[in-house]
């Protein structure tokens, strides 16, 4: 009985990351590729099925620990793991409590982006080719969240890393392809600094040849509590501060932690809107998860106390709690001075990404199992989720208002009486402006909604740590709320400016050649954006500690109110909003509408990318150059050609003048050597 | 099969391999130039013939049998030929890819002169390489060793034009002279230590090594000086670049079968058999091997940064993925030796695609430069997704063959002590990824070339994109290098193999 669960179970893993595989293997495969490309929407209904299986059985179990009185197990009674010794060096898969929260936000994302980009791709020349990027990219998604060691971890996610490249460049315009460039370099850095991490673990941990036998990598970097990777960290002693930072900068890239976000501002926008809003919703927390994985057991390998003046653990926390704090703010400083809808939301997550990378900075410090750091990784988790949903959500908006923004044909318009105006816009331009609110509303951590869930969440834990940490950051965070009000503000007023200024163009040319003109919002893109703004509104209640939450967060933490307890809690999570939007809306109205900054903050202007540009100046010395690293590579090309001319120069003269001494006599003379050897290997 | 089992102990399955490339060397010289169906009957009959000997051998050593056959030539010096695991792994890669190699090399050469000449050399060669690993002492060594530099000089020369005979004469002048110090390096050591054969755990006495490390090492340093040339270590690795005038099937067979392997394979010997690691270390020896395989692993991928010719940027990638096999071995940690091991067939198959790759490009296309590539994926598909499998691979992108190597290699590079091993590795992945990448990119995203697109390209039987029997092989291989890192667990795959020869003590 356990056994047939046991392989229905393994059945269900295998396939949640192999259709999507397979499915992608068949754009090779011209005659099939129709096929894939048509059942792509579906590749991740396995792993949206793998997750409600987890959720309701960790959610039974732990009922029936409740009513009997015993200590709530953490995992589920299914067995939903999968060991392939064949495949890779013994691929592992399974799936756990952060497994389960990450893999329930993966799962819903890639079937709505899916379905999105079946709809707003339909008329796309390229669009089988969108769609095995967009495979390969979800396949290594999902594996990575599956993964259980790290070996396994890191082949999904060097998978979604290369095949995302092909998302980032797909509109192959120019901008496109710098953004690929870009990213492609700042992830090959992190991959290589992965790896380093991962080959001294693996070494520390006693991977090899062993009395024993043979002992594989992956054994030493398997996710196991107190086993595994735990060891091996163990086992690393003093050299596990450069291995913690290497991992933790790795990843960060990814996760587009400062100040390696320098790729995700050029490289979310350029790529279609449904690729966006996965890239900004779930890819990211691929970073996160991977630290999550790798960091919490950091501080076994140096260990606080006497003679010790600086657990590993608190250091590497402290640097993430450091860099996710500047992280949240800087993000909202270059956000606020752009232009474009997308780019402002890219900012955005580099913001949001900070309160990941705080939250998992204070599981770190605390030490995993700690209470802090269970409500540290049940804010994180919790996080996660409330921003995956309400970013992507957000992203499709964007996709959403170029249909809308050609809106259904109507008569000309009478100004004045807002039902005139109602007529004019269409339903669906009130639907849009309604659909980017709420989602903004919970990005900001609005009473009510699931940003007042998970921000209050990571408030409790940084609470429980108390301290100078919470001294500091507490305050912050109703600062960065406050910025990130503002920041959603100029984004819906952007968006506005663009819908009003593509209906005049529309308008201008007699209602465009746009077949969904007459149409209005086609429900191939209104039905994966409304679900995913309606699971972002109702997310209190689906996250609510009754419903699944309690399946999110580990055993024993409480899920906060959407309220925020209490009458101070509710005034603390709505007046950074109210603040945020008083400013915004009456002092900075003008400012924020406005394309760039206007009037004496014109010299502020931030280009996308912000620190890249001079970075890359830097690197090519040549100031204000956006092509910097193109630069740069001619450069180092040019000075290796004439070293290669030198060196053919050189070659030539040298074979010339050997081959005038060598022939006849010197040939001679070998073969006489050749002899004499083999005369003296006979008398020996 | 009761027929397979006297065949499976039989002792003279060594020289059975051997022979099955010999005898059509000889066939297809004795043939006239004319004669094409029986020269690719020959030809092929004796490639499969080789491939299930090797089957046999690869069967019994598994199973713990052992081969040897010998016969005394001169007094006191035996033709001894044995086929332990070492030696299986790379007789195993020559014989599979030899087969594919002659089905690309008959498309290729079709309607081309001389091709008698060309087949013939062609299984000389490949003779010559399976005598290399399957030589049992250090004379056998030498002898096929210096057969294989005859067997590859008329290769290289093949095209008769003034470039290749040039590059044929500096092949000469590099291998000759390597080989006369070889031949010295092989007479010393017979005189120093009073055995030639080669042993697990080397034949060499620690105690007399310890008493003597000086002498000791100048002779391993002349013997790595004998061995370097063809193992393409820097300085000595000039030739090799420039050898890529020959033909495509040619180039590919040379970088990633018969010399340099020979090279790096003579390394791995000389440390493990002749002289042993540890003696290696203590020394000194092992230590200047690293050392010179590090800065050659880097040179080669930055001296490949400026190529725009498509041959001589693989040829250059050579120099520095050669390297691996020699770092890799000339550690002290066991998860490195299986990565170095292991690397030997990872290399040789995807370079081998690369190889029939820039073929491909170029007979078909007329496209040599990666300046004419911008837009060729469209127009080759296949060819392009092979490529860009095997350069993935060669970056050590998972789950490709390469990958495998690389973490093999670099977690062995820390339970070795030596991090620094790990860098250049990583180093090397980054220079890797800048030189593939921008080809891969150009490839598939750049407008079309004019030097290409504007008339109508020769297709292959089918509609194909290209001559089959050229596709075909260059696609069978991209293949087998992802099955063996996606299969990288599997019993039967190349680091499965590597891991019995270093668990086994063969090298350990």
């Amino acid at each position: 009985m356990v056994g047939a669960e046991a392989g229905a179970g393994g059945l269900l893993v295998a396939a949640a990351v192999g259709l999507p595989l397979l499915l992608a293997m068949a754009w090779w495969m011209p005659p099939l590729r129709r096929g894939a490309t048509a059942l792509a929407p579906l590749a991740a209904l396995p792993a949206a099925v793998l997750a409600g299986v987890h959720l309701a059985s960790l959610r039974a179990a732990r009922r029936v620990a409740d009513e009997a009185g015993l200590p709530v197990a953490p995992e589920s009674g299914l067995d939903l793991t999968l060991e392939l010794p064949l495949l890779f060096l013994n691929l592992r898969l399974g799936i756990d409590l952060a497994g389960g929260a990450l893999l329930t936000l993966t799962a819903l994302l890639w079937v709505a982006g899916g379905l999105f980009a079946r709809r707003s791709r339909a008329d796309d020349p390229r669009k089988e080719t969108f769609f095995a990027f967009f495979l390969a990219t979800m396949a290594g998604n999902v594996g990575l969240v599956l993964a259980a060691d790290l070996l396994t971890f890191y082949l999904f996610f060097a998978l979604m890393t290369f095949a995302g490249w092909g998302l980032v460049v797909h509109a192959r315009s120019e901008a496109a392809v710098r953004a690929g460039r870009v990213y492609l370099v700042l992830a090959l850095l992190g991959e290589v600094a992965i790896l380093w991490a991962l080959f001294s673990l693996g070494a520390a941990g006693g991977a090899g040849f062993t009395a024993s036998g043979f002992v594989e990598a992956g054994n030493a970097l398997a996710l196991v509590p107190g086993e595994g990777l735990a060891a091996s960290w163990e086992a690393l002693g003093e050299r596990a501060p450069w291995v913690a930072l290497l991992a933790l900068f790795g990843l960060g890239v990814k996760a587009g932690l400062l100040p390696l976000h320098l790729w995700l501002p050029l490289a979310h926008p350029v790529a279609p809107t449904a690729a966006s809003a996965l890239l900004s919703g779930v890819m990211i927390k691929a970073g996160v998860l991977g630290w999550l994985r790798i960091l919490p057991e950091v501080g076994l390998a140096l260990p606080g106390g006497e003679g010790a003046p600086l657990a590993l653990g608190v250091w590497v926390g402290g640097v993430l709690l450091v860099m996710g704090a500047v992280g949240a703010f800087w993000g909202v400083v270059c956000g606020l001075a752009q232009d474009d809808p997308k780019t402002i939301l890219a900012y955005s997550s580099i913001s949001q990404v900070g309160y990941l990378a705080m939250g998992t900075g204070l599981l770190v410090l605390a030490g995993p199992g700690t209470e802090v750091g269970l409500l540290a990784l049940g804010a994180v988790l919790l996080y996660a989720l409330h921003h995956g949903v309400a970013k992507a959500a957000l992203f499709l908006s964007v996709g959403v208002a170029g249909v809308v923004s050609v809106g259904p044909p109507r008569g000309p318009s009478r100004p004045g009486s807002l039902r005139a105006r109602l007529r004019d816009d269409g339903v669906g331009l009130w639907g849009l402006r309604l659909g980017v609110f709420l989602p903004a509303l919970a990005l900001a951590g609005f009473p009510l909604t699931s940003g007042a869930v998970a921000k209050g969440l990571l408030k409790n834990a940084l609470a429980e740590q108390g301290g100078g940490w919470y001294a500091v950051l507490d305050p912050l965070l109703l600062l960065a709320a406050t910025g990130t009000t503002l920041l959603l503000l100029r984004f819906g007023v952007r968006l506005e400016a663009k819908v009003s200024e593509r209906r005049a163009e529309a308008r201008a040319g007699e209602h465009g050649s746009n077949p969904d003109a007459s149409a209005g919002l086609p429900p191939g893109l209104a039905l994966p954006w409304g679900g995913l703004v309606l699971a972002s509104i109702l997310a209190p209640l689906w996250l609510a500690p009754g419903a699944l939450g309690a399946a999110f967060v580990p055993p024993g933490v409480e899920v906060p109110s959407a309220l925020g307890g209490g009458m101070a809690g509710f005034l603390q999570l709505a007046l950074p909003v109210v603040v945020g939007a008083g400013v915004g809306g009456l002092v900075l109205v003008r400012v924020l509408a406005g394309p760039g900054l206007p009037g004496g903050f014109h010299r502020l202007r931030i280009p996308a990318g912000d620190l890249l540009v001079p970075v890359s100046a830097l690197l090519a010395r040549r100031p204000r150059s956006s092509a910097g690293l193109a630069t740069l590579a001619a450069g180092v090309r040019e000075v290796l050609l004439r070293f290669e001319d030198r060196v053919a120069a050189l070659h030539a003269r040298l074979g010339r003048g050997d081959l005038a001494l060598m022939r006849g006599p010197a040939l001679g003379f070998l073969l006489l050597l050749l002899i004499l050897g083999l005369a003296i290997f006979g008398s020996g | 099969m009761s027929g397979a089992l006297p065949l499976l102990t039989w002792e003279g399955l060594p020289l059975a391999v051997l022979l099955s490339s010999f005898i059509p060397g000889i066939g297809i010289m004795l043939l006239g130039e004319e004669r094409r169906r029986a020269r690719t009957l020959l030809n092929l009959a004796g490639a499969v013939a080789k491939l299930v000997f090797v089957a046999l051998l690869l069967q019994g050593v598994a199973a713990g049998a052992e081969y040897a056959w010998a016969m005394e030539i001169l007094p006191g010096l035996a033709l001894t030929l044995r086929a332990d695991a070492l030696a299986l792994l790379f007789v195993t890669l020559s014989a599979v890819l030899w087969l594919l190699t002659t089905i690309y090399a008959i498309g290729y050469l079709e309607g081309g002169e001389n091709r008698r000449r060309f087949f013939s050399f062609f299984s000389l060669c490949v003779t010559a390489t399976t005598g290399i690993a399957l030589a049992g002492d250090l004379f056998t060594f030498v002898l096929f060793y210096e057969a294989l530099t005859w067997a590859t000089y008329p290769l290289v020369v093949h095209r008769g034009t003034p470039e290749s005979v040039e590059a044929g004469r500096r092949y000469l002048v590099y291998t000759l002279v390597s080989g006369a110090v070889l031949v010295l390096g092989a007479v010393w050591f017979q005189v120093e230590t009073g055995s030639i054969a080669f042993g697990p755990g080397g034949v060499v006495d620690p105690e007399a090594a310890a008493a003597a490390p000086t002498r000791y090492l100048v002779l391993f340093l002349v013997l790595l000086a004998g061995l370097s040339v063809k193992a393409a270590l820097f300085p000595v690795h000039g030739w090799l670049p420039v050898a890529m005038v020959a033909p495509a099937p040619v180039s590919a067979l040379l970088h990633a079968v018969a010399v340099v392997k020979a090279g790096a394979f003579g390394v791995t010997r000389l440390l493990h058999s002749l002289f042993g690691i540890e003696v290696s270390w203590a020394i000194g020896g092992a230590g200047v091997v690293a050392v010179l395989a590090a800065v050659t692993i880097l040179y080669g991928s930055i001296r490949a940064l400026a190529q725009d010719d498509l041959k001589r940027l693989l040829a250059f990638s050579t120099v520095s993925q050669l390297s691996y096999i020699a770092l890799g071995v000339a550690l002290l940690a066991p998860m490195a030796q299986v990565g170095g091991l292991v690397h030997l067939v990872h290399q040789g198959i995807q370079k081998i695609v690369l190889f029939f790759c820039a073929g491909l490009l170029a007979e078909t296309l007329g496209v040599k430069k990666i300046s004419q590539m911008g837009g060729v994926a469209r127009r080759m598909p296949l060819t392009l997704a092979a490529f860009t499998l095997a350069a993935l691979g060669m970056i050590g992108i998972p789950p490709m063959a390469g990958f495998l190597s690389k973490w093999y290699l670099g977690v062995g590079a820390f339970q070795g002590g030596m991090p620094w091993v790990a860098g250049v590795l990583l180093a090397s992945s980054l220079l890797n990824a800048a030189y593939f990448l921008p080809v891969i990119r150009t490839a598939y995203l750049d407008e079309p070339d004019e030097a290409w697109s504007t008339d109508a390209p020769p297709r292959g039987r089918w509609g194909a994109e290209a001559d089959l029997r050229l596709l075909l092989p260059a696609v069978i291989v991209a293949l087998l290098a992802l099955l063996a890192g996606v299969f990288g667990g599997a019993a039967w795959s190349p680091l499965a193999w590597s891991e019995l020869i270093v668990g086994r003590g063969d090298l350990w």
